[in-house]
């Protein structure tokens, strides 16, 4: 891609986040973390549950304070959250109280884009992800899958160059979960524009993982263990995960998740905790 | 029904196994709840705006903290003035005991018979068909609007304290108890029955006790609204209690005296609502949506 | 629930106040005790709706050229009439200005400490303890600070919705799912903005239980006030009359009582069904 990339789109420098347990004692759930992500990349963070990759994105969310270290977005370091970073969480967000079509507006109307304006956007898009014949809805009354829709739309119609999504496919099932994949790839790969946005996508899903990302980072205990790069080709198919180096990345990340005895030692991943 | 009690054991037992981790952070809460600065600072900001309010209003309007504490203190055991005034206890405490004895059996009676009628109408159709409309319009309308009619047809009595309280408990808990056997998920009646429990089992092991917390709720908040009816039960027409001595005061403007009186009353009412909010954690340590 | 089922509940519903008012009326046959002379322990329909109501001309305080019982009139029952009118009128004032009063300052106040967590803790102290005091005890204090006059009865009114209002809307808030929030402020939503789209609508369906209840100690404390103390309304004809024992005009008032409050249960709840479209049934109940 010939465009001027922002080779620092995200930043991590050093960020580390603490947190008291009910028994009084401190757990380190983000510890020492440094990763820089250039713009247009897409990067899974993959880890068992509990490693801290949702503490991980809430930080660089900016809806929670580090307890070390610094996010930088864009040159700008993170205090709080903001428009330029979007965000899909893994529970329902959207509003029940705001019919499909204001839900994918609220962030333009929280930017006082005219009514006229942001209307005819927040349309594009509910069109976009297929939701056209539903945009008077009340949220109630559309499926899990749909509501994932809505969310994404809701995303892409702020404009955000920065997409952060916590696990937001984890519970539903698999049709309506490869669904959701091709619509946030084909808003991803917008044609027309020279760069695409730069998303941070937390799973624990391997196959999730090489099927969307170009990079796949790997968690554990709150620290980066591994850092991949998926050069597969897009769009990748079924077959595309049965490329030998693919076969070879899972292998990897399987082992790293303790699904596999190859790679690692188990007995290190104790000492760490 | 040995084998069917033995049986639906496992469903419950699970039920409790989830809960008693839940427990033990509520009561971390709570102590840290308890202990809190902000949350002292706060009662020691009311007090010292309610001594500020002092200074620019009479003591006859508004007496200061510290006057009503001692008053308080002063008349627990003894306030002879109250006799003069035929009240039949010359002190707060024995009124106090007197308001919470009816307020206590009130508030027993009014829930064996609540709880009952609730858990059978939600499981007999026809019962619940004739006693909703009663129980439901009941439930809209103050049942302060009977305390007239009691004062005729019991007197200035115990009675016609304890039967208004006894009514109120009543229409709170069969709708409490009622709702909580009707949203029961009958996942655990369906499960006890594959274990071939009998109907009897399914009421003693799943019925009751699935019923218990959301039971126990309304039970405080039964009791919570039974001090104020049965104060002004007595401040209708009564010879002791709490509500008779304010009735007293009120006719001597004593804002000093009804000031102490409410105090008393107020601690009484949130003394008796944490030892049912501590006795009802202990049986419901399994679940969630007691507290 | 199928809509023939929902219609074979409300003929139910129906058939069981026709045979409590049929019981009534058996009973008056029956039991014919009398609390004074010529008043009956149960009076029948035919004596409540002709007589009684006609004595309930004695409330009327004269005016719109009807003249006062008390001042040599005959009974009427146009004076009965507006006897009625003019007592629900001061009752249902009561209701609804201190219900205005106090819902309004409660739900703003509640919003307003709701701020942040600190000043949430702050008040948390104060707020349990005068939800712990028996409303209904209060009464005497009221008269005391404000007399028998109308303003006391309505701050007292509001005192008590005010409470309820202000530590229902504290917890509401609270209890506002975090994911919202997040969700809001990941959009870039201004504190303001957050409060309007945001906390406002996900409060509604906690509030609504909020409004039931206070809609309950407000008619409570309504009663009560005009028991103890009030010159005028529902509550002081009830009283007044029991003086002399009347319990047939008692019965008859208390009637119009819960009339007036199951009206006024039903206008909330269709309400709050619309205010409330967008929540699933589970939470509009």
């Amino acid at each position: 891609m010939p465009a001027a990339r922002n080779l620092r789109m995200i930043e991590l420098i050093h960020l580390g986040r603490a947190f008291t347990r009910g028994d009084g004692q401190s757990v380190q759930a983000v510890d020492d973390v440094s990763l820089i992500i250039p713009e247009g990349q897409f990067v899974c963070l993959i880890g068992a549950s509990g490693c801290g990759k949702s503490t991980l994105l809430q930080m660089i969310a900016g809806l929670l304070e580090p307890s070390a270290g610094s996010t930088v977005v864009a040159g700008e370091e993170v205090a709080g959250p903001g428009r330029e970073r979007g965000m899909i969480f893994q529970k329902d967000s959207v509003f029940p109280w705001m019919k499909v079509i204001d839900n994918v507006e609220y962030g333009l109307k929280c930017r006082n884009v005219p009514p006229q304006q942001r209307r005819e956007l927040a349309r594009a898009y509910v069109r976009r992800v297929g939701l056209a014949h539903v945009e008077n809805a009340w949220p109630r009354e559309l499926s899990g899958g749909m509501l994932k829709r809505v969310a994404i739309a809701a995303v892409f119609a702020n404009g955000s160059p920065v997409l952060l999504l916590d696990e937001p496919f984890a519970a539903l099932d698999y049709v309506t979960r490869h669904h959701l994949h091709d619509v946030l790839l084909d808003l991803w790969e917008e044609p027309g524009k020279t760069v695409p946005r730069t998303v941070l996508f937390v799973t624990h899903d391997v196959d999730e993982a090489l099927t969307l990302a170009d990079r796949i980072v790997v968690l554990h205990d709150g620290r980066v263990v591994d850092d991949l790069a998926v050069a597969a080709l897009r769009p990748r198919t079924t077959d595309s995960l049965l490329l030998p180096e693919m076969v070879a990345i899972k292998h990897t990340l399987l082992a790293h998740l303790g699904l596999e005895q190859a790679a690692k030692k188990p007995a290190a991943a104790g000492a760490a905790a | 029904m040995v084998t069917g009690g033995a049986s639906t054991a496992p469903a419950v037992a699970a039920l409790q196994a989830r809960g008693a981790v839940k427990r033990r952070r509520s009561w971390l809460a709570v102590l840290l709840a308890a202990i809190d600065p902000m949350r002292l600072a706060g009662a020691a900001l009311f007090v010292a705006i309610w001594q500020a309010i002092t200074y620019v209003l009479p003591p006859v309007i508004l007496p200061t903290p510290l006057g009503v504490l001692r008053r308080a203190g002063a008349d627990f055991w003894s306030a002879p003035a109250l006799s003069f005034y035929g009240v039949a206890h010359a002190d707060l405490y024995e009124n106090l005991m007197y308001t919470a004895e009816n307020v206590v059996v009130a508030v027993l009676i009014g829930t064996a018979i609540g709880v009952a009628t609730g858990l059978v109408s939600a499981r007999f159709s026809l019962f619940r068909a004739v006693l909703d409309p009663v129980v439901m319009t009941a439930g809209t309308v103050p049942i302060l609007i009977a305390a007239p009619f009691l004062l005729i047809w019991f007197g200035a009595t115990r009675a016609s304290a304890v039967s208004l309280v006894t009514f109120y408990v009543i229409v709170i808990l069969y709708i409490f108890a009622q709702r909580a056997a009707t949203n029961l998920d009958p996942i655990f009646e369906q499960y006890a029955r594959t274990f071939g429990a009998t109907k009897g089992a399914m009421v003693r092991d799943i019925l009751v006790p699935a019923t218990v917390p959301e039971i126990l709720g309304g039970f405080r908040i039964a009791l919570a609204g039974a001090w104020g009816l049965e104060a002004i039960s007595e401040l209708l027409g009564s010879q002791s209690g709490i509500g008779k001595v304010l009735e007293v005061l009120a006719g001597a403007t004593d804002a000093q005296g009804i000031m102490a009186c409410l105090l008393l009353l107020g601690v009484t009412a949130i003394v008796a609502d944490a030892l049912a909010a501590l006795v009802i954690a202990r049986v419901t340590a399994w679940s969630a949506s007691a507290r | 629930m199928t809509a023939l089922q929902l219609r074979l509940d409300h003929l139910v519903s129906l058939l069981v106040f026709l045979a409590l008012a049929g019981v009534w009326q058996i009973l008056s046959v029956i039991y014919t005790a009398e609390a004074q002379p010529g008043e009956p322990m149960v009076a029948g329909w035919q004596v409540l709706f002709t007589k009684t109501f006609l004595s309930l001309a004695d409330y009327w305080q004269g005016g719109f050229g009807v003249p006062a019982v008390a001042e040599g009139a005959e009974r009427s029952y146009l004076a009965a009439l507006l006897s009625v009118l003019a007592h629900s009128i001061n009752t249902i004032g009561r209701l609804v200005l201190g219900l205005a009063l106090g819902g309004g300052v409660g739900l703003l106040l509640g919003l307003a400490m709701s701020w942040s967590p600190w000043s949430r803790r702050l008040v948390d102290l104060p707020i349990q303890f005068l939800r712990g005091l028996p409303l209904l005890a209060m009464v005497p204090l009221f008269q005391l600070w404000f007399g028998i006059r109308y303003t006391g009865e309505v701050l007292f009114v509001a005192y008590g919705i005010g409470v309820i209002f202000f530590a229902g809307t504290v917890n509401a808030v609270r209890n506002v799912p975090q994911i919202y929030i997040d969700n809001a402020r990941s959009f870039g939503a201004s504190r303001a903005m957050l409060y309007r789209t945001v906390i406002l609508p996900a409060i509604f369906p906690a509030m609504r239980s909020t409004i039931l209840l206070s809609l309950g100690a407000g008619w409570g404390a309504v009663l009560g006030a005009e028991y103890l103390g009030a010159q005028s309304g529902l509550g002081y004809v009830i009283v007044y009359a029991q003086e002399f024992a009347f319990l047939d005009r008692m019965f008859l008032i208390a009637l119009l009582f819960i009339f007036y409050t199951s009206v006024s249960y039903w206008a909330i709840s269709r309400l709050s069904v619309r205010l409330l479209a967008w929540a699933p049934p589970s939470q509009r109940q």
